[in-house]
């Protein structure tokens, strides 16, 4: 009987093992949807938060930016020129002019054409 | 009428500018560093910036670390936290020139030219030479390149647990399409 619960105790220590480490290992990946914005704010803050050194604020964060649409193509939205934000799906109803929040990982700042970037974007507040 | 000649002086000037300059912010990085019968170390990212000018040949192309997705959440935190550390180096560029580059010769089917220039990755700067086949249709130019990287070039120390799983050489392919 006790040789028994010893090899039943085992097994199970075997198993939630092998489950936390699977866990660990194949986690899934981080839901920006759903995640809560660490900063809100408008498209030229976002940019001027890169210049004055408080990158590491926003830089891999999730981030809600207000700003109005001055570009647009297949994947992505430019707000006020300043931050581009990129869906895995454009919503269909958008248009040049407006103003929107959107939602996004900051992804970092690209010199060249001095806007911030944001991927895994989806649009939390359009008029 | 003297505003006027200001106001068109400047438009004609913009738009010479803008001629020369061709440019993408969404281009698509893919690298690879797979070893056989592991797990696939992969990455792409699609939101890679580039410019190139038509006129002179210069050009530049940046990548921010951080938008490299990985099929794997915990390889892309490892990439980002101990490879790469993206949250000291943000960003990598490729910086150089066309050799004997034209525009003018350019036509749909691709012609191979030799860009010579440097690249910074991980707070590194070293020599970089590749190959871009860049074709040309209307107003967009498709570029494409395939280049190795060697981690070990660029500081990057991979811990020996995990070097059998990933491959000493890393294949990258990038890809624009470069609009006036």
């Amino acid at each position: 009987m006790k040789k028994r619960n010893y090899i039943l105790i085992a097994f199970l220590v075997i198993v939630v093992g092998a489950y936390t480490g699977y866990k660990y290992l194949y986690k899934s990946h981080r839901n920006i949807e759903t995640e809560v914005a660490s900063v809100n704010v408008n498209a030229n803050e976002l940019v001027k938060m890169f210049a004055s050194e408080n990158s590491e604020l926003v830089l891999n964060k999730t981030v809600e930016v207000t700003g109005t649409i001055t570009e647009m193509d297949a994947q992505s939205v430019t707000l006020d020129e300043a931050v581009q934000c990129t869906f895995s799906e454009l919503p269909q109803n958008l248009s040049l002019n407006e103003k929107i929040t959107i939602k996004g990982r900051c992804i970092g700042y690209d010199d060249l054409f001095e806007i911030a970037k944001l991927d895994q974007c989806s649009l939390t507040k359009q008029p | 009428m003297k505003y006027f000649i200001i106001c068109l002086s400047f438009l004609f000037a913009t738009s010479i500018v803008a001629q020369e300059k061709y440019s993408t912010k969404n281009g698509t990085i893919v690298f690879e560093a797979s070893v056989p019968s592991f797990e696939e170390v992969k990455a792409k990212n699609e939101n890679v910036s580039a410019i190139l000018n038509a006129e002179t040949g210069d050009f530049a192309s940046l990548v921010l670390i951080n938008g490299f997705r990985f099929k794997v959440a915990l390889m892309e935190e490892h990439f980002n936290e101990n490879y790469m550390e993206s949250s000291k180096f943000p960003k990598a560029i490729v910086k150089g020139k066309l050799k004997d580059f034209s525009v003018s010769e350019l036509s749909k089917e691709s012609t191979k030219y030799t860009l010579e220039g440097t690249i910074t990755l991980h707070g590194v700067t070293n020599p970089f030479e590749t190959v871009l086949s860049i074709s040309k249709e209307g107003d967009t130019l498709k570029i494409e390149s395939n280049f190795v990287l060697k981690p070990t070039d660029f500081n990057i120390e991979i811990p020996k647990i995990v070097s059998n799983k990933i491959a000493e050489e890393v294949n990258v392919n990038a890809k624009y399409s470069l609009l006036r």
